[in-house]
């Protein structure tokens, strides 16, 4: 016949209080999951109201692009560092949108956002090379030097528009 | 009668040196003291320069990292939250924003901010509880009562 001091100590009255009986955090309670979904639908709700009456004014976004992040917003002119197979004058549109948000509203994307909610567009303005940048290495004394200029070729972006359509749930 | 090597008297000279130290000069023309006039001087200086920009382009990357994760602590510290926690909750979120574009939201758009740090604090208290689990003793082997019947 075994049992447990756990049990046992149950059976008698309080467990001791030791520095692992209650774990390190401070209790934390979650409001009722009914009443929050509702309240998150009311959000939704008044989000979607709101961009169908076209109450917000500038938008941003946050874009994935060649690689890097891009925080932008109508009118601005972006720069990458690498090529990009389309002439200039060309209409683009950026798939990869992570955010947009106006003044009183965000939409996070988790990770990215739908193609039907967001419709970022901008066109290719400038196709250049880059400042010549000089790489030298070099250790004294022992003989060694080399010289190397590089130009990496850049392409300029002016984004047009972002908009957002209300097709929330 | 062909001659076929040159005389003596006949020298090569350089024509063009001025051009040559100038265009170490130039780039040593914003620097201190004599080595922004003096060639001997310059082509040192403007070669360590360019040794240092070098080197430096690398180490740029790690140097801005560390501001942006500098400048994320700070703001979610404001918002009554540390940054290991604040990241890792993001994560979890599936919220796949790079510290530079946090920096960036926390400075331009801070409302913005506020609302990613109540989302990685709803993360993190879920992930409390559910580390919690039921709350009962978890069945041992040794520990279970046998009953003799």
């Amino acid at each position: 016949r075994h049992q447990s001091s756990q049990s046992t100590a149950v059976q008698e009255g309080l467990v001791a209080k030791t520095s692992l009986t209650s774990p390190p955090w401070p209790e934390v309670k979650l409001p009722d999951p009914a009443e929050e979904a509702k309240y998150h639908a009311e959000v939704v709700q008044k989000v979607n109201n709101m961009i169908a009456a076209g109450q917000y004014g500038r938008l941003f976004a946050v874009v994935h692009f060649a690689s890097k992040q891009w925080k932008i917003t109508s009118e601005d002119l972006i720069m990458m560092d690498n090529v990009l197979e389309a002439e200039c004058g060309d209409r683009i549109r950026m798939e990869k949108v992570l955010l947009v948000g106006a003044d009183d509203f965000t939409l996070i994307g988790r990770p990215l956002l739908g193609k039907e909610l967001v419709r970022v567009e901008a066109t290719v303005i400038e196709k250049t090379e880059s400042w010549p940048k000089i790489n030298v290495r070099f250790w004294r004394r022992h003989n060694y030097q080399k010289k190397k200029i590089i130009t990496n070729p850049q392409t300029v972006l002016r984004i047009n528009t972002i908009e957002i359509f209300p097709c929330l749930s | 009668m062909v001659l076929l090597s040159a005389p003596r008297w006949l020298r090569s000279r350089l024509s063009d040196r001025f051009w040559r130290v100038q265009e170490v000069l130039k780039y040593a023309r914003h620097f201190r003291g004599r080595k922004n006039r003096c060639y001997k001087l310059a082509v040192r200086s403007v070669r360590r320069a360019f040794v240092k920009s070098t080197k430096a382009r690398r180490e740029k990357k790690r140097f801005l990292r560390a501001l942006w994760i500098t400048r994320i602590e700070a703001a979610s510290l404001e918002h009554g939250l540390k940054y290991p926690a604040f990241i890792s909750n993001l994560l979890k979120s599936q919220v796949e924003l790079n510290r530079k574009m946090l920096a960036d939201l926390a400075i331009y758009e801070p409302k913005t901010f506020k609302s990613l740090a109540a989302l990685a604090q709803r993360r993190r208290q879920e992930g409390f509880l559910a580390a919690l689990g039921d709350g009962k003793e978890p069945e041992g082997i040794f520990s279970r009562i046998v009953h003799h019947y």
